[in-house]
């Protein structure tokens, strides 16, 4: 039976299902290096971006410019360009490559990806988190101020945790296109998911093969995380959400709410 | 007038000034409140009624002018050719004696209806956890609203918001309570709940400013009124005699207009 499919395949499949099949885990390790290159690039990002956006939002001009400068700097450039000077571009410093930084992290691409993704990340947060605080209700703020908040309480318990919420639609595009925009790394000798694709496409000139398989689990993993984020939402925003104000349940009844 | 600290008013403001720009919008207003009196502030829209309460806490700064609270004066100096607050620290400490319902309710909408009530507590006033919840279920049974404790203030009426918006500001367990034109963004049939509210708190012995346009509560449940025109007072005083018989014109107008 088996042999049979397997024969039917190999006959009359436009794909060459066999090779994908055997090639299969290689697939799913790219696609775990690409996870981890997201995934890291958006913890390290966004725990950037934090600070930076708060300084963004902030009227200090000698702290806001410089964070200005590297947002439109980083948002302004392509990814690729980015990485490309961070991985090709320091080592022709005679000094970067003497530092200690240079054997461990400055000379390994998997590093440089990781950094170039992560301010990159970085500088999006930083702007879609400005404009979360800077837009956070005056009236609440004012609240604040009555009971006696000091300017850090005031950030940290109210400014910020609603800032967070009414971001995070936003930010689930980000992280989507952080994903795509991790296909980079492949460029930089990295086996990512579409380096895998590229791999096998180099190896047996089967461009589908590779990519529409890569192009598959990346949209798996996107399905995945839009869901996540969904359900995320669902927690988080439902206090934006009167829904028939007065005999709703609490809590649970908005759980299951659907966008 | 300026020796608050010696009668010990739990809230004295002396001479205070506000301007935008060119223009002032308070011109000099001084008023006292002792313990348990309940002050309504009258006007006009524009006759700085609002801004005055808000100079209180200094939310907004006044230009000049100083205010006590309990005894405690709020330092002020000049500095770059603006008057403002000496150390804001002392200023966050005062505000945390007064209690403030705004006109828009201005609850922490992404909190719960209870942790609206215990945040400031725990946070400024540094109460424990437990003991915050417990003093806020109580607060929330006396504005009548304890049932919605779970829920967010967007699913809760005006007049919902508003009352927890009071549980919110008696949290702190204020020497003063101020209210800006807290029935104003109400539809009509929900005024009469928080009114509710704010005459129980009255007859409890709460010292209260209220900016309002409630005539009626101003007549019947305040002890002192403070009718200001172009930013100065106009006219003040116990409310059944200068409500029957008004010394001046405006406040007279004023009246006539309302009462319409």
């Amino acid at each position: 039976m088996g042999e049979a499919i397997i024969q039917f395949l190999e006959t009359w499949s436009p794909l060459d299902v066999v090779l994908i099949a055997q090639n299969f885990d290689r697939f799913l390790l790219g696609a775990l290096v690409t996870l981890q290159l997201t995934g890291l690039a958006l913890l390290i990002g966004g725990a950037l971006a934090v600070p930076l956006a708060i300084i963004r939002a902030g009227k200090n001009p000698y702290l806001n410019a410089p964070v200005w400068a590297f947002t439109y700097t980083f948002r302004g450039t392509p990814l690729l360009v980015q990485t490309y000077l961070i991985y090709y571009g320091l080592g022709q410093f005679e000094a970067v490559r003497e530092s200690f930084l240079w054997g461990p992290i400055l000379s390994q691409a998997w590093w440089c990806a990781l950094i170039a993704f992560s301010l990159n990340t970085a500088a999006y947060t930083t702007e879609l988190l400005r404009g979360a605080i800077v837009t956070t209700s005056r009236g609440e703020v004012e609240a604040a101020l009555a009971c006696g908040f000091s300017a850090a309480q005031r950030m940290r318990r109210i400014v910020l945790p609603s800032a967070f919420r009414r971001a995070l639609p936003a930010y689930s595009n980000e992280v989507i296109f952080m994903l795509h925009g991790s296909v980079v790394a492949s460029t930089i000798t990295i086996q990512d998911l579409l380096g895998v694709g590229r791999w096998l496409n180099g190896r047996y000139y089967l461009a589908y093969e590779g990519f529409i398989t890569a192009a598959v689990l990346y949209l798996i993993i996107v399905l995945i995380i839009s869901r996540g984020f969904r359900w995320w939402e669902s927690r988080w925003l439902r206090h934006l959400y009167p829904q028939n104000a007065v005999e709703t349940k609490p809590k649970k009844g908005l759980a299951s709410f659907r966008f | 007038m300026g020796e608050a600290a010696d009668d010990q008013a739990a809230l004295e403001v002396h001479d205070l000034h506000k301007s935008f720009g060119d223009h002032e919008v308070i011109r000099g207003v001084s008023l006292a409140a002792h313990k348990g009196d309940v002050i309504s502030i009258l006007g006009a829209s524009g006759s700085g009624k609002s801004t005055f309460l808000r100079c209180i806490n200094l939310l907004e700064t006044p230009t000049a002018g100083e205010v006590y609270i309990a005894g405690e004066k709020i330092r002020m100096h000049t500095r770059g050719g603006r008057y403002q607050p000496e150390d804001i620290h002392q200023v966050e400490r005062l505000r945390a004696k007064l209690g403030m319902v705004f006109q828009s309710f201005n609850l922490w909408s992404h909190m719960t209806v209870i942790e609206n009530v215990i945040e400031a507590p725990i946070h400024v006033l540094k109460v424990p956890k437990a003991e915050a919840i417990e003093q806020a279920e109580a607060l929330l049974q006396k504005v009548g609203i304890y049932e919605r404790k779970d829920y967010y203030p967007l699913q809760l009426s005006g007049g919902q918001q508003q009352r927890v918006a009071i549980a919110r500001g008696l949290a702190m367990q204020p020497e003063v309570m101020l209210f800006d034109e807290p029935t104003s963004a109400l539809d009509p049939e929900l005024i009469g709940e928080v009114l509710k509210v704010m005459r129980d708190l009255a007859e409890e012995g709460r010292t209260m400013l209220v900016v309002t346009h409630e005539m009626g509560f101003a007549r019947d449940v305040s002890n002192k009124v403070v009718f200001l025109h172009e930013g100065l007072v106009e006219e003040q005083g116990d409310p059944k005699e200068i409500f029957t018989n008004p010394n001046s014109d405006r406040f007279r107008q004023f009246l006539s207009r309302t009462n319409q």
